[in-house]
């Protein structure tokens, strides 16, 4: 959409000039004569002589490169992609049928290539324009040597530092632009959480969102005279909620497009865990500023509050868990009761930042149920089933007595990320 | 006959079962919430969502079991079709080997549960017919010769959803009926007190709204 609150697409731009030396920009230099990885051109692609050569004569190929030279890089680099391109269909046509394994590693081998060659010219662009001279070596080095590091200690604080390290121009621009414009009155649903919401500054009077809202309000001056107030609130509240739909959307893309970035330039984290930690340290830098204002949209905790009050004295009973599965530990201290860490766990999911964190409270909180009832003789009998489950699981909930967890798990819903 | 009285709410219980990614959770919301996502979100375990119904003037409450589909979950099934009137066996049309799955469910139902079980099997994702590699011929010759009903949807195109659910209810009903007939004539005493339908009074509702898997 073109009115985005966030400013995904600049941070995103933001992050390519960041990561773009680290897919090679000091590689293309170094290496231009000699490595096969960068100069892909170089490889030799066909040998056998008597199938007809996907590379192009040698004179003509040389009136190319010269031609080349007074390209961009990035218009050499599209034209060596080119090259490539056809080098690779001219394989693929040479492939029996069923060497589908080949043509996968073929047809990634060529995407790895033609990204790499697109990234180094970037960066190799951005070097010219930028001036080759004012930019401190290290800065040029960093890459090399988180890459050294990694492949000496590949730990997990290693990874969160690097994308924080990453990061970090991303994180400004966030924090001062996207946020403030999130935060206006207008985006602001009469919810709950309202008291939530971080006191933002709005300095800023021409705010995006806040413009729109205002027209919106002058088209339909004419509809205000027929129909009363709570008609224009509801379609402010559901141009609202496709507002919010195109803003998942950017999320969405936008955290795709900086987690493979992150693996693109350090493959070394192309592995499930690292991969899921790389996401965990984008998420984080992505939601903490924004959680709060995105958990303002959703408006079902009424119903969780008042069953909250509800059933705030009832017995497990009356809730619908059999007593066998609620066992009373006569002299325990009070308050720890069975489930009570299945319910602690699950107070933590609000002071979680990331989504994947708080599905890990989620998901621990329900284990711990699970386990709990799993140990149980009847449950190996078939005597014990998911729907014993249920009640559990909803004391579970309302013994939490926090209201946001609705809105919580309607936002998880909306931004779990999976690859 | 107790059934026929309108005062009176028929109580199933469905379970959804199947290889993963093939849609069952699609499936599921598109019924109860009509939703749809491209995007696919592995359910871990299992979610629990509710339907009320009004079928030829009887009202009609589902829940709904969608369970996992990866491998890794096999092994929880019984916690989920347990007690079940109804199972959807969901397979994708353009992959084989869930269909080959969907074998091994009926297997496994018809052996723990009997014949009591309506069995739907359904071929989703009829959206991408071009890709199919489940002919329509064989799916439907393999339901019949196990006593299910087959059905084709697409979740995305939002086809076939309503029939199969309303098909099933209709086919629990008549299922719940011939019990209550049996039942009535003192020939049969069930033996789990679970097992069956349980046909409750109306009453309000006495489940907290607090679940977060509790449809609205």
């Amino acid at each position: 959409s073109s009115h985005c609150v966030f400013s995904l697409s600049s941070w995103s731009l933001c992050l390519t000039a960041v990561t773009v030396p680290a897919g090679g920009a000091p590689v293309a230099t170094d290496h231009k004569s000699s490595s096969p990885r960068v100069s892909g051109r170089s490889r030799p692609l066909s040998d056998e002589a008597e199938e007809p050569s996907p590379f192009l004569p040698p004179e003509v190929f040389h009136k190319l490169q010269a031609e080349a030279s007074e390209l961009t890089p990035i218009e050499e680099a599209s034209r060596l992609n080119q090259k490539l391109k056809a080098n690779y269909e001219a394989r693929l046509a040479r492939l029996a049928p069923g060497q589908a394994y080949q043509k996968t590693s073929l047809t990634l081998s060529l995407q790895r290539q033609m990204m790499e060659n697109l990234i180094i010219a970037k960066a190799r662009q951005d070097a010219v324009s930028f001036e080759y001279a004012t930019i401190p070596a290290l800065m040029l080095d960093w890459p090399k040597q988180w890459k050294a590091k990694m492949k000496k200690n590949p730990d997990v604080s290693l990874v969160s530092n690097l994308v924080s390290y990453l990061l970090r121009p991303a994180r400004t621009a966030c924090s001062t632009q996207s946020v403030k414009s999130f935060s206006t009155d207008s985006l602001i649903s009469p919810s709950r959480s309202h008291n939530l919401i971080p006191k933002y500054e709005e300095e800023e009077a021409e705010e995006p969102s806040e413009q729109e809202s205002m027209d919106r309000e002058n088209s339909f001056e004419d509809l205000e005279q027929f129909q009363d107030e709570s008609h224009v609130q509801e379609l402010e509240k559901r141009a609202l909620k496709e507002h919010l739909k195109a803003v998942v959307k950017d999320v969405h893309i936008a955290i795709d497009q900086l987690l493979s970035l992150c693996l693109l330039s350090f493959e070394s984290l192309n592995t499930a865990s690292f991969k899921d930690l790389c996401l965990a340290s984008i998420e984080e830098a992505f939601f903490t500023p924004l959680w709060s204002a995105l958990v303002a949209y959703v408006e079902r905790e009424e119903a969780y509050e008042t069953s909250v009050k509800l059933y705030a004295d009832a017995s497990p009973g009356d809730i619908g868990i059999p007593l066998k599965l609620f066992p009373q530990n006569t002299g325990s201290p009070q308050g720890s009761y069975p489930y009570g860490s299945a319910i602690q766990e699950l107070k933590l999911l609000i002071h979680d930042r990331c989504p994947q964190r708080k599905l890990e409270c989620i998901g621990e909180s329900d284990c711990v149920v699970f386990i709990l009832v799993y140990t149980k003789a009847e449950f190996w009998d078939g005597k014990l089933g998911a729907d014993d489950l249920l009640p559990i699981l909803s004391y579970v909930a309302l013994q939490c007595q926090c209201p946001q967890l609705v809105s919580e798990c309607a936002a998880l819903e909306e931004f779990i990320h999976e690859g | 006959m107790a059934a026929a009285n309108s005062g009176k709410t028929y109580s199933f219980k469905v379970v959804l079962l199947g290889e993963g990614c093939v849609g069952k959770t699609s499936l599921v919301l598109r019924y109860c919430e009509n939703k749809f996502n491209d995007k696919h979100i592995t359910t871990l375990q299992a979610s629990f969502l509710t339907k009320k119904l009004n079928i030829t003037g009887k009202r009609v409450n589902l829940a709904i079991w969608d369970t996992a589909g990866q491998e890794r979950f096999h092994a929880l099934g019984p916690i989920y079709y347990r007690d079940s009137n109804g199972a959807i066996l969901v397979y994708d049309i353009t992959d084989e080997d869930s269909f080959q799955k969907v074998k091994n469910w009926v297997k496994e139902l018809r052996k723990m549960l009997g014949n009591e079980i309506c069995l739907c099997i359904v071929g989703n994702k009829i959206d991408l017919d071009k890709d199919r590699h489940v002919s329509v011929e064989e799916a439907e010759s393999y339901a019949e010769s196990v006593g299910a009903k087959h059905y084709h949807t697409s979740a995305k195109l939002n086809k076939g959803i309503e029939e199969l659910f309303l098909d099933l209810c209709k086919r629990m009903m008549e299922t719940a009926q011939a019990e209550e007939r049996l039942k009535g004539n003192g020939a049969s005493q069930s033996a789990s007190s679970r097992r069956g339908v349980q046909i409750v009074d109306d009453e309000p509702q006495a489940t907290p709204a607090g679940g977060c898997c509790s449809s609205g």
